[in-house]
């Protein structure tokens, strides 16, 4: 078997070609040349990796108790997020194990954390799926300081949790811990593979960060100003979604009937009605504008801040939360780092400017250890709609060889592919 | 086979006119944004999102909460227990008979909203399905090309104009409006009445049967609860039920 395993491992090598070069968008061989259509629309389901079904896979939802004062603290509606969960999925016998970790207010189940859970139980792995962060569940149940973007604290917080997921399991037979993350999970995942260096609890063999932002400030500038643009069709009576379903439901009238499966939004991105590139900009501003909404809710309530709902006011499982809604909606990321991040910075840690805060919390902070280590790599899209000019030459300097670029794919639209499904197999493997 | 690799290049290359000295494409860049960047556009248009009719809704929420909990701790136990014992081609068999049965209300509403074509596919399903897939055990139908296309009472309500009322969540059954509702009553009473394959008479006395429904009503359904993972889910799943029910009815 280890023959066999090697002569594969010889085989990848001398087919695929080291993958560290850039690839040539014809090489690539991805369809989607629209960073935004890429990024909504994701891999087309017959370019995808084969991967088992859920039903093939043997897996569960546990949950931790790790903050037992929120219990008190938290409103009765919260009942569901007062402890952890995460998925486990686990192999018959010994093998590797590797968590995922979501990115921005992902559930440890969204699509694309349960994709990669898909592609590697397949390979043979263990599979931790835990939230983000910045997650309304990690936020209430997991999070010490419930203000995620501090990202060396967060790290110290995803450690905690992994490291009780490990408790938890004391006779899963782990050979070797690895560690991925996309998105903003990947830049967690850098993050919490420096502290592993001192804390040791893991060693993981390899990491690897998908997607990640570069300068978080500049990410969430770009995601902030994706709801600026100028959008055709909205007026007075027409708001933007009404403008995109009224696209829908004219395409589905010409169709003559619904079907809401993957291959559907490629049809109508090839109809005479397809979306603009303004409105899928806009459509992904939006997605952003709702996690910050329930970050911002989330963490103002649990702090007691009093800037979305007043302090102490009474919340119960029957109470109309609208109003909190519609406040915490008018905030986007760079009011949350102004009006909750920055206070709870400078009180907690003595911090300073936002410029030494997006120092700090960004990839910049890890220049030495992402340049020293070789576990770590990168993956990346070069038109990625979180970076920023300059982002993908820091990505260069300091990984090196250990950086894979690839010419398209949008945000984390190639997860799926199998060009990149195959690579990520080969990085671990190797 | 060359020619059409050099067009994907030169498309490509149409599509990306712009790549700095790093490989950056810089997506943004070709956007039209709005001079100012403080178009409220975004707040505007969820806020109005968020205007559903929702008198009760504190009642609502509550049951909200107390389905979470009913599907936390009954529903999907049983589901997991219904996956653990039966093989997979039961409960395939097992969810095509069900929704052979819920033919007959898509028979029954296409005729109601004057669908002639939508009556005929059902029609021919239930004909197709009762007799080649054995009392719709199987659905040969789908692969012959005649799609489920699901109608139901309230979306004949719903053609004929009746106002969907106030948004109601139901205890177990989750979103729906007071027209819905009667909807809901309206095809629970149609298939009572048509006995069809004379289920309705055999779940009269056999609980099990009821039961065996209800766990694979859950077992198709995708959604979860807390899978959205915002403290707004309540507001969420409402503008999307809203949303979609009137596409339903539109199409």
């Amino acid at each position: 078997m280890p023959l066999l395993l090697r002569l594969t491992a010889l085989l990848a090598l001398v087919v695929a070609p080291a993958h560290a070069a850039d690839l040539s968008a014809a090489e690539y061989g991805f369809p989607l040349g629209n960073p935004f259509e890429a990024t909504i629309a994701t891999t087309p389901p017959g370019l995808r990796m084969q991967v088992p079904s859920d039903e093939d896979i043997d897996q569960a939802d546990y949950s931790l108790r790790l903050r037992p004062e929120r219990e008190f603290g938290l409103p009765d509606s919260f009942w569901a997020v007062k402890r952890l969960r995460y998925r486990l999925a686990r192999q018959s016998g010994p093998a590797p194990l590797i968590f995922i970790i979501s990115g921005t207010g992902g559930h440890y189940s969204n699509g694309k954390t349960e994709s990669l859970k898909r592609l590697f139980y397949g390979a043979g792995y263990h599979v931790v799926q835990l939230s983000s962060p910045t997650s309304y569940d990690f936020i209430s149940a997991a999070s010490r300081y419930a203000t995620p973007g501090l990202s060396s604290d967060d790290a110290q917080d995803l450690y905690r949790v992994m490291q009780a997921v490990r408790a938890q399991h004391p006779r899963l037979p782990v050979t070797e811990f690895h560690l991925t993350g996309y998105s903003l999970g990947a830049l967690n995942a850098a993050f919490v593979s420096q502290l592993d260096e001192t804390r040791r609890s893991f060693n993981f063999k390899k990491v690897l960060l998908i997607n990640p932002p570069v300068n978080l400030y500049t990410s969430i500038s770009n995601l902030d100003k994706l709801v600026q643009t100028r959008v055709e069709g909205i007026d007075d009576n027409t708001t933007f979604y009404e403008v995109v379903l009224e696209k829908l439901t004219r395409y589905y009238r010409q169709r003559g009937h619904i079907d809401l499966d993957e291959a559907m939004l490629y049809d109508f991105q090839q109809s005479p009605l397809k979306l603009s590139d303004e409105q899928m900009a806009m459509l992904i501003g939006s997605v952003f504008r709702f996690s910050v909404a329930d970050i911002t809710f989330t963490s103002d309530l649990i702090n007691r801040r009093g800037l979305i709902v007043p302090q102490d006011y009474p919340i119960n499982e029957g109470t109309r939360l609208e109003p909190f809604f519609k406040r915490a909606l008018l905030c986007n990321f760079d009011c949350y780092i102004t009006e909750q991040l920055i206070p709870m910075w400078r009180a907690q840690y003595d911090g300073g400017s936002l410029a030494q805060l997006v120092q700090q919390v960004s990839l910049y902070a890890l220049e030495d250890y992402l340049r020293q280590s070789p576990k770590i790599a990168v993956m990346h899209n070069a038109d990625d709609v979180i970076l920023g000019p300059g982002d993908i030459g820091f990505l260069r300097r300091t990984l090196g060889e250990r950086l894979t670029l690839y010419p398209r794919g949008g945000h984390c639209g190639n997860l799926e592919y199998r060009v990149n499904a195959e690579h990520m197999l080969e990085f671990f493997r190797g | 086979m060359l020619l059409p690799l050099l067009l994907a290049t030169s498309m490509a290359q149409a599509q990306t006119p712009f790549v700095d000295e790093d490989g950056f494409t810089h997506p943004l860049r070709n956007l039209q944004f709005n001079p100012g960047l403080d178009q409220r556009e975004f707040e505007r248009a969820t806020f109005q999102a968020l205007d559903v009719y929702d008198p009760f809704e504190s009642f609502n929420r509550r049951m909200y909460h107390f389905n979470y909990r009913l599907d936390q701790w009954v529903m999907l136990p049983a589901v997991r227990g219904y996956v653990y014992v039966t093989p997979r081609v039961v409960r395939t068999g097992v969810s095509n008979f069900f929704s052979n049965l819920g033919e007959i209300p898509t028979l029954v509403n296409s005729t109601l909203q004057l669908k002639g074509k939508r009556a005929m596919n059902a029609t021919a399903r239930l004909l197709f399905n009762s007799i080649i897939g054995v009392g719709g055990l199987w659905d040969p139908a789908t692969r012959m090309g005649l799609p489920r296309q699901p109608e139901d009472f309230g979306q004949t309500l719903g053609y004929w104009g009746v106002p969907e009322g106030p948004y109601l969540i139901l205890p177990a059954l989750g979103p729906s409006t007071l027209r819905d509702t009667l909807g809901l009553a309206g095809d629970f009473a149609v298939e009572r009445q048509v006995d069809y394959l004379e289920y309705a008479q055999a779940s009269g006395g056999e609980l099990g049967l009821t039961a065996l429904r209800l766990v694979d009503i859950r077992y198709t359904t995708n959604f979860r609860y807390g899978q959205l993972n915002s403290p707004f889910e309540y507001e969420k799943v409402r503008y999307v039920y809203s949303r979609a029910r009137e596409l339903q009815i539109g199409e």
